[in-house]
Order: structure tokens, then sequence, then C-alpha cells
């Protein structure tokens, strides 16, 4: 499963963040260690939880994870490939038992060593159920997981079987299945190690996050901003090329953009829909604008029966085709956006599943086609499907006013769509993650990794972490349980589609459109980039 | 006509020491038409009461005449807004997304390609909706309970007093903000109730300053004494001596009003789309005012001169009904 981050919910737009950052993979070592003392400031919103690397699903929390933990894996900022970072080695000889060797010489930002215990010991932490992480089902393939996270009914064991600590550099990692991209999981935050004080004083740890990445948290206060420093003993070839990070809270992007504006912000990882008219002429070659693993959905919600009952597809799928996808990418996004014809994401190439058109009719404006679909489908369940949004990132407000007028046109019905707004992200997901919601809602999916498996299974396979809507289709379920047992990797690709067709069939969330990283930044920076998760590469930022 | 106030109390004087000989029931009841036109015998015979010398000030006043004409003009357009604007305020077509002024569009075209001239037009049905409602409850409320605080006095009075000065220290938009974002009604009344539930003590403050002052006046005591009751006497002769200060404030208000649910539907806890709202139009155009700053120009601009109609209208009324502080 995916790993890696888990998508984030990404915020929205463009934003969205997480991603394996920095790595400075090949690039990494090239500004040379450390040479500015600048601090920049960057544009963020509040995480929804403590920030527990295990416990962290949406894009802003993964955003600081990413700056202050380094897992086994590391994902190229530049191409989203996994290469080794804490590993020295990861060996398999049947995609079903792993020996992982964990480099020497990293420690945490307190001086304490990272061992295989470090990792061993926080997956075990991540796993179990009495600890109720968000990320769990990511650990749901090492071996003896049924027992620590039961279905149901409490756990009889308090780790994970499958795991074995062999000495303070090596452990080996058993599956209950093949899964032959395991080790490319492992970059994902969830993976991270943890150093001991994070259950000695998990009150102070919470408090204060130590990690052992690039970056240290300082301080945090919940609303207003986070302060990272760079952490000068860091022992990677990523190092921080600037002195910190100030991540400031806000609750519209247009205020960041403003503020950007003004000179009081370095960097905001959002450009507000309003702008992009002027954002070229605004920021010249300070604006940049990159493909990014994330794609736009509507996702239902599956725990209500007016939304699961038979039929109710063919109104799913008439929504789908009351939307003008063209339309809106063209006059709300000024084209930043592509209109979606499949459930992953071009980034991924089509060697590694995208495939365009996928979605066929389905995806298509089609307007009197939609308004029969949802006719025989029995009409939209309560009459008026709200879709509910954040209003603090993404410019959600536009393109979901405009997705309820493509609607309403379509339905011949000036109410048959409404916007519903909450205000922040974190208020967003905890309504989600509590299953209020009794309608659509927008699901932007930011990869964890660049696997057509995350685009897939997090979101739809049944019970999975990110499946908010709670979704269940055992034929889908199947097709991707056989779709990770297969080594070879064009066959699994080919059946990850397969799947990818039922989820289509059942129309089990309206693909919008593929959205790409953007974000303008002050005078003051150099060396911006935006990974292939859309988040800014804060280590190789250089200030002044 | 400065001497007309005091005409009054003459009046009730005189007949006061009448009655005080005669205390016949029928005799009483013309004493009370005294004060019920207290302001109401003219010098010449011809009936003159406080309203019709009101009436024929504001008749003369320029500032009356031109808001009192935007206010008709304002409740025709939203009792028939399909008079002026033709198409559903709700239909909007992304294709011309904050395109400029076009047939049937003098106004253009919002972000989302609504027609703003349809919009603006049909978004003062809302606002006088939401400001003469709000009003009314206001001014009812406001003035029964604080007449009867300022009639009857004592333990009720205090613990009104004390009632009002809580509300006052409620912040308008902080309490909007948290009272009404937990409502899920998509309809004005949420709204109207927010603004009666803050805005009656300050009515009810008003009418009972004013109700305190009427009552002691000699007509009132002299109703007493010759035993009209409690209800006949704050109906017959305390509440139209008393009435107009709060009507002087409550059409000030109104405009408040107005404003205030544009800045709560602007905010997102008034109303929400699909209602048609100037603050809900104003919210959503202000992120595209370098684009398309005539999205958010006009919505403004009719909010503006709404409000200062209503505005000025208190403002010519209270010159008219109080003379004293011109």
């Amino acid at each position: 499963m995916g790993g890696v981050t888990h998508a984030r919910w990404a915020a929205g737009a463009v934003v969205v963040a997480l991603a394996a950052t920095g790595c400075g993979g090949g690039s990494g070592g090239g500004y040379g260690g450390g040479s500015g003392d600048g601090v920049l400031s960057s544009s963020w919103g509040d995480p929804q939880n403590p920030l527990e690397p295990a416990n962290t699903n949406e894009v802003q929390g993964g955003k600081v994870l990413d700056m202050i933990f380094r897992g086994l894996k590391k994902y190229d900022p530049r191409t989203g490939k996994a290469q080794d970072w804490l590993a020295r080695s990861i060996d398999t000889k049947d995609s079903q038992n792993f020996t992982v060797r964990v480099k020497d010489g990293w420690t945490f930002s307190n001086g304490e060593k990272v061992t295989a215990r470090s990792f061993v010991d926080a997956w075990n932490y991540g796993a179990s159920l009495r600890n109720n992480q968000k990320n769990a089902y990511f650990f749901g393939y090492i071996d003896g997981y049924d027992k620590v996270h039961p279905a149901g009914g409490a756990q009889s064991a308090d780790t994970l079987s499958g795991l074995k600590v062999v000495d303070d550099h090596t452990f080996t990692v058993r599956l209950n299945q093949k899964f032959s991209g395991f080790p490319d999981t492992l970059g994902y935050a969830a993976f991270a190690p943890l150093p001991r004080i994070f259950y000695t004083d998990h009150a102070a740890w919470l408090k204060r996050p130590v990690g052992n990445g690039p970056y240290a948290v300082e301080s945090y206060t919940r609303g207003s901003q986070m302060n990272l420093r760079k952490w000068d003993a860091y022992p990677g070839a990523d190092k921080a090329q600037n002195g910190g990070v100030t991540l400031k809270v806000y609750t519209d992007n247009n205020t960041a953009y403003t503020d950007l504006m003004a000179g009081n912000l370095d960097l905001a990882d959002d450009i507000p829909a309003a702008q992009l008219k002027n954002v070229r002429s605004d920021l010249g070659d300070r604006y940049i604008n990159t493909p990014a693993g994330i794609i736009q959905t509507l996702a239902f919600p599956y725990y209500d029966k007016a939304w699961n009952k038979p039929g109710a597809e063919k109104v799913r799928t008439g929504l789908s085709m009351a939307i003008n996808r063209e339309q809106i990418t063209e006059r709300i996004f000024d084209r930043t956006r592509t209109p979606a014809t499949d459930w992953t994401s071009p980034v991924l190439g089509t060697a590694g599943g995208f495939k365009a058109g996928l979605c066929g009719p389905a995806c298509q404006y089609d307007p009197a086609r939609a308004k029969k679909l949802v006719k025989e489908g029995g009409g939209i369940p309560g009459g008026q499907v709200r879709i509910t949004y954040n209003a603090d990132t993404g410019s959600h407000r536009e393109w979901v006013d405009a997705v309820c007028n493509s609607i309403n046109n379509a339905l011949g019905d000036s109410r048959a769509c409404v916007g519903n707004p909450v205000g922040t992200f974190a208020d967003y997901r905890n309504r989600i993650g509590q299953h209020e919601l009794r309608g659509p809602f927008r699901a932007g999916w930011q990869m964890d990794y660049p696997l057509i498996q995350n685009f897939l299974q997090p979101l739809y396979y049944t019970n999975a972490s990110s499946n908010d809507g709670k979704w269940s289709d055992p034929d889908f379920d199947d097709l991707v349980d056989q779709a990770n047992a297969q080594t070879d990797p064009a066959k699994a690709v080919s059946t990850f589609q397969k799947a990818e067709e039922v989820v289509r069939d059942k129309m089990a969330a309206i693909p919008l459109w593929y959205q790409n990283g953007s974000a303008g930044y002050s005078e003051r920076l150099s060396h911006v980039a935006l990974n292939p998760f859309s988040v800014p590469v804060y280590n190789e930022i250089k200030v002044g | 006509m400065p001497e007309q106030p005091y005409e009054p109390e003459r009046a009730v004087a005189g007949t006061g020491m009448g009655g005080a000989m005669d205390l016949g029931a029928s005799e009483a009841v013309t004493l009370e038409q005294g004060p019920g036109g207290p302001e109401g015998t003219g010098p010449v015979g011809r009936p003159r009461s406080l309203w019709s010398d009101a009436w024929r000030d504001l008749r003369r006043n320029p500032v009356f005449i031109v808001s009192a004409l935007v206010i008709l003009f304002l409740v025709f357009i939203s009792l028939w807004p399909s008079a002026i604007a033709s198409g559903s305020p709700l239909t909007c077509d992304l294709a011309k997304a904050q395109d400029g002024p076009g047939p049937g569009a003098p106004f253009g075209y919002d972000g989302q390609g609504c027609n703003v001239y349809t919009r603006t037009v049909y978004g003062a049905r809302t606002s006088v909706t939401v400001g003469v409602l709000a009003t009314l409850g206001v001014a009812l409320l406001g003035s029964v309970l604080g007449g009867l605080a300022g009639y009857f006095g004592g333990l009720p009075d205090s613990v009104l007093s004390r009632v009002t000065d809580i509300f006052f220290a409620i912040p308008v938009v902080l309490g909007g903000l948290v009272l009404l974002s937990v409502v899920t009604s998509n309809t004005v009344w949420p709204v109207i109730g927010f603004m009666v539930l803050l805005g009656w003590p300050q009515i009810s403050r008003i009418a009972r300053g004013s109700v305190i002052t009427a009552k002691q006046n000699d007509y009132v005591q002299a109703a007493r004494a010759l035993g009209a009751s409690d209800a006949r006497i704050l109906l017959r002769h305390i509440a139209p001596n008393a009435v107009a200060p709060v009507i002087v404030v409550a059409t000030i208000a109104l405009g408040t009003y107005i404003a205030l649910e544009a800045t709560l539907s602007y905010l997102g806890v008034g109303l929400k789309p699909p209602s048609v709202s100037w603050g809900i139009d104003i919210s959503a155009a202000s992120p595209y005012i370098r684009n398309a700053p005539h999205a958010l120009l006009w919505p403004s601009g009719a909010l503006a001169i709404t409000v200062l109609a209503f505005i000025m209208l208190g403002d010519a009324v209270r010159d008219a009904l109080d003379p004293k502080l011109r």
C-alpha cells in the first residue's frame, strides 16, 4: 500500500502537500552544505492532527513530516522515483520476505542513533489498534497485522509478528502476501523512524516533535504559525540550504497571495484561481507551474443508504456527465488543470498506469444524457446535491460553484446542486472522518508515491485508510489483491487498470481534473521547485 | 409652532381640574380624548397631530423625498424583480465568466458567468426583506419589553436593564459568526432571528426611557386618578407619546440591518447560495477585483445606496418627529 504519503487529501488545489520533498537526491548535495542562514516564510494550513507520522494523512501535516523526517526511501524531487535513503539495502528473493539494512551514522536531532529498532518500534506503534493511527492500514501487508489490528474485537498481539530485529542495523519484514512494490512505499511518512522519547514522553514529543530530517520544529502555535529551524548536524546529503522555514497559517489563499505581493510572505504554494490571469505579469519567472500527481474528484457518502442503493451509480454517472470539465478548467483555472479522463494522474506515465480516456463517455459533458441517467437512477437523493468543500485553500469555492452551475444547467433545475463550504481544511477533514456528510464531497488526492496502486487502493479498497466514503466492491478488492501479487510490473499495472474499470462502471467517485502544482515566490528566494507531489522542495531553497 | 407641544398639557390640566369635581365616567372618556389628540388640537380648530406636522415637514424635505423614492423603487423591485430584469439570477453561463456588459447584462458577468444586473436586482429582495422584518421584530419586541419595564419599574425593570447590558456586550459580528455558523437552514429567518435577538435591547432601552418620561406627565396622572387601567393608560396615553423615538431609531437601524445581513452573508454565515444576496455576491467577486471589478462594484454600490437611503430616511423622520433636535 501505498505508501507514501498518502495522498493526502489534497487540500486542494494545488497545494497539497506532501511528499517527499526534498530529497535531494541527485541534486541535493549540489549546493554545498548550508551556507545560507536566511529564514523563509511559506503559506500553510493547520494540520488536522498532532504530527505523529502514522496519524497524518493530509497534506498540511505531511508537508511538515517531510521536512522533519527521513525514511528508508526518499522520493526524488524531480522524478518521484523512490531511492534508498536511510536504507543501505532492501533485499528480497520472493517479494514477500525482505531484509532491510539501515545505514550507520544517522541520528535523530536529539542525538539518539537511528537503528533498526527505531523503525520496527515505530511501525508496531502505527499498526496497533490501541494507538488508533489513521495510517495503520499501510502496515496491513505485514504479517500479524490481523492480530495487532483486528477488524473487530480487541487486539491479541502488540507487535507485528512479521517484523524482526536482527541486529542494530538490520531487520526483516515478512508480508502476508507477495507485494513487489513494497520497498517503494517505504518513503511514505507513515514508515518514518521514531526516537525513544516518542514513547517515553509522548506529550513532550507531540508538543515539539523530534525527527531525523533536515529541519527541526522550534515552535508551533495553532492557527498562527510553525517555526522550523535548520538542523545543523543533519547527516544526509539533502541538508537545508536555508536557515529555516516559517510556515504561516492562512485561511484564504487570496490573503496569502496578497501577502506575497506585499512582501510579507516568501512562498505561496497555492495560487488562487482568481489570480491565475495575473500571476505571470505579477511574478514573471517567480511563478512555477509543474505537473503534479494530484487528481481532484468528487467522492460520495456510501455510508448513506440514499447514495448506496441500486441504481445510484446511474445518478453518479449522470452527475459526472453533467459537469463541463473543459469549460471549468479553462474559465476558472485558466488551463492550469486538465480535464480528467481516468482516476490516476499523467505523472505516472502510460507505463506507470495512466490511461487517458479510460473513463470514456462517463467523463464527457453530455447534458441530455446526464439528465436522462439521473432520472433513470431515481433522481438526486434528497432532491439536492450538496457538495461539501473546505473554503480555505485551493480556490474550491470557485470550482464547486462552477460545477454546481454546470449540473444545474444540465439538469434544468437551478437548485439541483449547491456548494457547502467548511471554513478550514482541518475541520473539513474531521467532518469527513466522522462521516457527517450526507452528500458528495471534494476529494483531492495527492499521490504518496508514483504508483497506480496509490491512486486506487487507499481510496477505493474496502476500509482503506482514505476511503472516506466507505465505498466497497468485492470485484475491485479482488483485482487489487491480484495486482499486488503480480511480480511483473506491466501485468500489475494492467490488473490495476481492470480494477479502475470497476471504479468507472460504478462511478465510485467522479474524476474532475488533473492538477498542476503551482507556486509563487518572492525576490529573496532562488532554487525554488515543486516536487511531483506539488510540495515545495524546502531544503533546496536559498534565501537572499 | 413651538407652542404646540404645550397645548395638550394645558388641555389636560384644565380638564383634569374639571374632572376632579366630577368623576363621571363619560367625563373621563372625553378627557382621554384630550391627551389622545394632545398634539391634536390646533389653534385654528383643525386637528393637527404630531404626525401630521411631521408629515408636513417631511414633504418639504428633499432628503426625505430622494430617500423615499429610492426606497419605493427598492420595494418595487423586491416585489417584482422580473419587471426590470429578465432571466433567473441562478442561471449562469461559465462561458461568459468575467465578461463585461453585453446585451441583457448591462452590468456584465461575474466569475461564474452569472448576470450581475439580474443578481443585483434580485438581491434587493433579500436585503429589503431582512431589513424590514428584522426592524419590525426588533421594534415590537424591544418596545413591548422596554415599555412594560419602564411603566411598571421595580424588579422586572432592574432585571431587564441588566439583561440589555449583557446583550449590549455581545459583539454583533462575533455573535453572528458563533450563532449562525451552527445553523443549517438556508432561509432569511435565522438571520432575522439573530438580528432581533441582538437588536431589541437598543430599542427596549429607548422605549423604557421614553415611557418613563411619558408616564410622569400630568395627563397620565389624571387618567390614573380617574381609574383607568394600566392597559388603557399604556395604550391610549403612553404609547402614542412614547413611540416617536422608537420609530426614529428603528428606521435608522433598518439600514444597518441591511448592512449587517450583507456582512454576515459575506462572511459565509448569513444567507448561503443558492440564495441571492448582495453580501454573497460581494464576497464571491472580491477575489476577481483586478480582472472583473464590475462584478464587485455593482452589488457594493447597490448595498451602499440602499443603506444610505434608509439612514437618510431615518434622519429625516427624526428631524420631523423631534423638533428639539433641530
